[in-house]
């Protein structure tokens, strides 16, 4: 539906204009950096969206309206972790002013369970039958007395089934601008879930509150976990618990930030006490808040945390609006080119032609773009592949070096945890491998589309999805500290990223058989000499079980891992190919319009053109009023 | 060589002298260390991962404040502390050359041992000598905590109590812990060996040292930590472990133990104060100690108190005192350490450790011997200890006793729960007194003794000779019908 440049409804642009675009550009200044709310985000994106309808674009329009939805649904995870009994699920319910979460001297957080914004009160339930591994989870509804039983310890020894993960809704002002609160299992309890599963949550979240009490300093474990989670998430905040507790959390606060310094983990601590704030809560008394240290804690999440992801969103937003603002523009431009120097047209029609020609042998599958992304893909599915293998075969090495020498009965109960923790560390290992071959990859392909950004169309580089926050410096003038993190940029791997890491690494630990000590009994009957040379056979025995057993996990864990791997890169490429083919066909639309309009423009009287080159400046100052909202949304006065 | 009428000590001590023949000068030292042990009060470590509350449950065990404790990690050496006619310091160098004395002070009634130069890294051990007559019964042994960040004091203490090391050097374990950490689980199977000497269900205890913690200081906090308790003592994976699980609050006890007049003074004057007055400042630790007009005491003497009780025991003594349950020191006191479970402790202690102590020491010293044995056979006569050895172990009922004990709560045997729990009782699991033994009072008759084993007895041999009975289930009946008829033979007559 290609539209003649003449024919543009000029009224119908007029809509948008009015819907505040004067008056925007105006305000901006003043009404620039420290927004709550993305309002103005959201107005801006559906401005842009209606000027590309009015200039019939409706495949850009489309590209709007899913960016839109992710701005209008804004997702902010925050998980909160750290070893049991630590008092999460009390800071949690302390947070939301509401006892979600189970709290109890014994029984454990045993279920991750999601706290998000709803108008009203609902929770739900992500349950399997506990035989059939293999049936689709569903989702049932339940009732907030329910919560308990399933989410904590209780659930796991349900005959029946097996809980995912609990989610609820909830309605409070701190939610509302997506904020999604996570609580894990704690690390360590017994029958609690190992470490692993709390990183694999990790890597799904956008900020980490990690939580350890003022009872005592670091532990040897927590370092190592606050180490190994950095990488997967650089956004961490130490929390402090039960400082009302403790008369010396000053002391152990100031331990901690040793520890920390020391372990080179840059993160910042937070002393709070939820005890406080529960009764500061209950009798409305702001000085008791005040002390439970939530006032500083609410003020990250909402000013830093939320704000962070929101900066993020508008970043991309403005950025985007203003591509799309030149790429409306550009085709006003070449026309408007051709009709002040005739001389010149030519020159612009050939150009453009070049680049139309070009950008044709970009589109269907033998382009060469297409092709290194699937061949980049196949490359890096067998080498990641390769890599896990590699990396596992190592493990099985060193566990069969550990078992020659010793007696699997005495060693069994500590090389068992000592695999699960090594294997876990190479899946973390693996999957950054991963992440950062994929976007060094994305970054080949969208160099196939440098051409585009040396003529006719500045600007209109394609961008490479992967990086795309990571490159962002639009705003020089904003803390850019928290958004260009590597764990930022990667927006579109982590909708890709199923986490079904994590519960594959559960799943598979629960399966490593757990051999008994069934020979002490023995001694009584037989007295110990007798049993000596009946000991070799089975230390023998014991061996060859163990390593068989290390062996089947280790398999266990690489089939699921690389089986999870290949999906995740199956996924961003084909997220990726989308991508580039759809920007491809829309540069391919904006050129073909310019190059028919530049066209028009050589065949067009002395009078017409001047006509026709003061419509395309009207037009051109309503484009540039895009551009403008996206400097605005991003600081404005630039 | 030994008689098998002889009780086990004197024949481990015979073994040894024996021993020091055969091996010759070249050992003599060991074995003299052996002989040494054997003679000596039980050896009992405290173990734990780091900041357990170690160092505050040797304090509130010796009841005087011994052992320094900090909010930071604080015991960096393996610490010995034994009972002794002078006070004195020796620090053993790694270097194995000569202990060395070296000068102490005082700090607030911890001792505060001056090593001067030396590193942590560079001593075996520091051995402080102190005329107490807790520590008569019973050596205790300070350990540095496991999961430090500093790795290398985790290690000393794995060193320590290793299974596999060559000598084991306590008899018995305390393993303090705060809750029950996955950790905790393989450090204490890590110490575990199933025949010989250290951690062993048979001469383990688990205690939740910090149990006021579990319920953050609520009233009920030890209620709920006894509940906490029990369950673990159910879980298998413990079982096999730990004899017992017990909570202590540690720092009450401590406290409670070594409560000071002035201390009960300044308790008194915040008790007069109306608890609706009070209550606000009780909320934190740090309210407490801010200074307020209303109530009595300096920020400093709040600070101390906080320090000595914690906000548990401030909160549990303020409505003792409110309500006279106790009016002076002694009795807050006593009711303290009632409350702080240190008496069930002590108690446990007695019956599981100080009563069966030659067995355990006789044990270890048995089992330190072989070791030396077995690192070189072809010297003549040591096939001849060895087997020796063997014939005591096998032989001796006490050792079945154990042996079975551990076979039971290793979950070995196969039975009925009720059956299962009956042998343990009968072989002694909750104290080796008759009465303990057939689940009577302390104030039974020796009719109803005599009465209650005749029927046990009974009872165990319908057991043993069930067809329904696995081997070793009968093979562990058979143990205790033995201790049965030990309890007959052993009455006075």
């Amino acid at each position: 539906m290609t539209r003649s440049a003449d024919s543009l409804p000029v009224s119908g642009i007029n809509a948008p204009a009015v819907e505040g675009s004067g008056t925007m550009t105006n305000q901006a200044p003043n009404n620039a950096v420290d927004t709550r709310t993305n309002a103005d985000v959201i107005s801006a994106l559906r401005y842009g969206r209606e000027a590309c309808e009015t200039y019939g674009r409706d495949d850009i329009a489309k590209r709007i309206t899913e960016l839109l939805a992710s701005v209008e649904e804004p997702d902010v995870r925050v998980v909160v972790v750290g070893e049991f009994k630590q008092g999460k699920s009390s800071l949690i319910n302390a947070l939301v002013r509401e006892e979600i979460c189970h709290v109890d001297d014994d029984i454990a957080t045993a279920v991750a369970t999601a706290i998000r914004f709803g108008e009203t009160f609902k929770a739900s339930a992500v349950i399997q039958p506990i035989d059939d591994s293999s049936a689709e989870p569903q989702t049932i509804m339940i009732d907030r007395r329910e919560i308990r039983a399933y989410t904590t310890e209780l659930a796991q020894s349900r005959p029946d089934i097996v809980v995912k993960g609990v989610e609820v809704e909830l309605n409070r002002p701190l939610l509302r601008e997506g904020l999604m609160i996570v609580d894990t299992p704690g690390v360590g309890g017994l029958g609690s879930a190992h470490s692993t599963a709390a990183l694999g949550a990790l890597s799904l979240a956008d900020a980490v509150l990690f939580v350890t009490d003022a009872s005592q300093e670091l532990t040897r474990t927590e370092l190592d976990f606050l180490n190994q989670a950095r990488d997967l998430c650089p956004n961490i905040v130490c929390l402090l618990t039960k400082t009302d507790f403790y008369p010396a959390w000053r002391k152990v606060e100031e331990l901690n930030r040793g520890h920390l310094q020391r372990a080179n983990v840059d993160v910042r601590m937070i002393p709070i006490s939820s005890a406080l704030r529960d009764f500061a809560v209950k009798r409305n008394d702001k000085e008791l808040n005040r002390e439970s240290g939530f006032p500083t804690l609410l003020n990250i999440l909402k000013n830093e945390i939320v704000d962070a992801a929101g900066t993020a969103d508008r970043l991309r937003a403005s950025k985007e609006l203003a591509a799309i603002g030149e790429q409306l523009a550009a085709q006003f431009k070449s026309e408007k080119q051709a009709l002040e120097d005739p001389e010149a047209a030519a020159a612009v029609i050939k150009d453009l032609t070049e680049s139309k020609e070009k950008l044709d042998e970009m589109q269907g599958r033998a382009a060469r773009w297409s092709t290194t992304l699937g061949d980049g893909f196949a490359d890096l599915s067998s080498n990641v592949e390769f890599d896990f293998r590699a990396r596992m075969k190592t493990v099985v090495l060193e566990v069969d070096t550990a078992l020659e020498e010793t007696d699997p009965l005495d060693t069994w109960s500590e090389l068992m945890p000592w695999l699960v923790n090594r294997v876990s560390g190479e899946v973390v290992a693996n999957y950054r491998f991963l992440t950062e071959q994929s976007a060094s990859l994305s970054a080949d392909v969208g160099s196939h589309f440098d051409f585009a950004g040396e003529k006719a169309f500045e600007s209109l580089k394609i961008d490479n999805p992967l990086r795309v926050l990571g490159e962002i410096t639009l705003a020089e003038d904003l803390e850019m500290k928290n958004v260009s993190t590597a764990g930022k940029g990667m927006t579109l791997l982590r909708s890709s990223y199923s986490g079904v890491l994590m519960c594959t690494m559960i799943g598979s630990f629960a399966a490593i058989p757990v051999t008994t000590p069934f020979i002490i009994g023995a001694g009584l009957v037989f007295g110990r000499k007798g049993i000596k040379d009946e000991e070799e056979r089975l230390v023998a025995q014991r061996r060859a079980q163990a390593r068989q057993a290390a062996r089947r996990y280790c398999d266990d864990v690489t089939f699921n891992v690389n089986k999870d791997s290949r999906d995740t890169l199956r996924r961003v490429q084909r997220q990726l190919r989308d991508h580039y083919s759809e920007r491809t066909k829309e540069l391919q639309r904006s050129t073909m319009e310019a190059r028919k309009a530049a066209a028009e423009a050589e065949k067009k009287t002395v009078i017409e053109r001047t006509t026709r080159i003061r419509e395309i400046d009207k037009e051109l100052t309503r484009i540039a009023t895009i551009g403008a909202r996206a400097a605005a949304l991003v600081g404005g006065n630039r | 060589m030994s008689d098998e009428k002889q009780p086990l000590i004197a024949q481990a001590r015979a073994l040894a002298i024996e021993a020091k023949r055969v091996l010759g000068p070249e050992f003599t030292t060991e074995v003299d260390t052996i002989l040494g042990r054997i003679d000596e009060p039980l050896r009992v470590a405290i173990a734990g991962k780091v900041k357990a509350g170690k160092s505050t449950l040797l304090n509130a065990l010796v009841g005087e404040k011994l052992a320094p404790t900090d909010t930071g990690e604080c015991t960096k050496v393996v610490t010995w502390y034994r009972d002794g006619h002078t006070y004195e310091v020796l620090v053993e160098p790694t270097d194995g050359s000569q202990p060395v004395q070296v000068p102490f002070r005082r700090d607030g009634g911890a001792v505060d041992i001056d090593l001067g130069s030396r590193r942590a890294d560079d001593i075996r051990r520091i051995n402080v000598s102190w005329p107490s007559s807790s520590l008569r019964k019973m050596t205790l042994i300070d350990t540095p905590g496991v999961d430090s960040v500093n790795s290398e004091i985790g290690e000393r203490t794995v060193r320590f109590l290793d299974s596999s090391q060559e000598s084991t050097q306590a008899d018995a374990v305390l393993y303090l812990m705060k809750h029950m950490h996955t950790s905790d689980l393989h450090l204490l199977e890590a110490f575990h060996d199933d025949e010989v000497s250290s951690p062993n269900p048979v001469n383990a205890i688990a205690i939740l040292s910090r149990a006021d913690e579990i319920g953050v200081g609520r009233l009920d906090s030890m209620a709920s930590a006894r509940r906490i308790a029990a369950r673990y003592e159910d879980d298998p994976k413990l079982r096999r472990l730990v004899q017992i699980v017990l909570p202590v609050a540690g720092l009450l006890a401590e406290t409670a133990r070594t409560l000071t007049q002035q201390e009960f003074n300044q308790l008194s004057a915040l008790a007069a104060v109306p608890p609706r007055d009070l209550e606000v400042h009780l909320l934190s630790a740090d309210r407490f100690i801010e200074a307020r007009a209303e109530t009595p005491l300096t920020s400093l003497e709040r600070a101390h108190l906080l320090d000595r009780l914690g906000l548990f025991g401030i909160r549990l003594s303020l409505p003792l005192l409110r309500r006279n349950v106790v009016t002076n020191s002694s009795e807050l006191s006593d009711e303290l350490v009632e409350r702080s479970g240190l008496v069930a402790l002590q108690q446990i202690l007695a019956t599981l450790f100080v009563d069966r102590a030659d067995v355990l020491k006789a044990r270890s010293g048995l089992l330190a011997i072989e070791r030396i044995c077995l690192r070189d056979r072809t010297r003549p006569g040591v096939d001849q200890l060895l087997v020796e050895i063997e014939r005591i172990m096998a032989g001796a009922h006490p050792f079945k006793e154990l042996s079975s004990l551990a076979a039971l709560r290793g979950g070995t045997v196969k039975g009925k729960t009720k059956d299962l729990l009956r042998l343990e009782r009968d072989l002694g699991a909750t104290g080796a007194t008759p009465w303990q033994r057939l689940g009577l009072t302390e104030n039974a008759t020796l009719d109803d003794v005599r009465t209650a084993t005749y029927s046990e007895i009974a009872t165990l041999q319908r057991l043993a000779e069930s067809p329904f009975s696995s081997h070793d289930l009968a093979a562990a009946c058979r143990v205790a019908i033995r201790s049965m008829e030990a309890l007959l033979v052993a009455e006075p007559a």
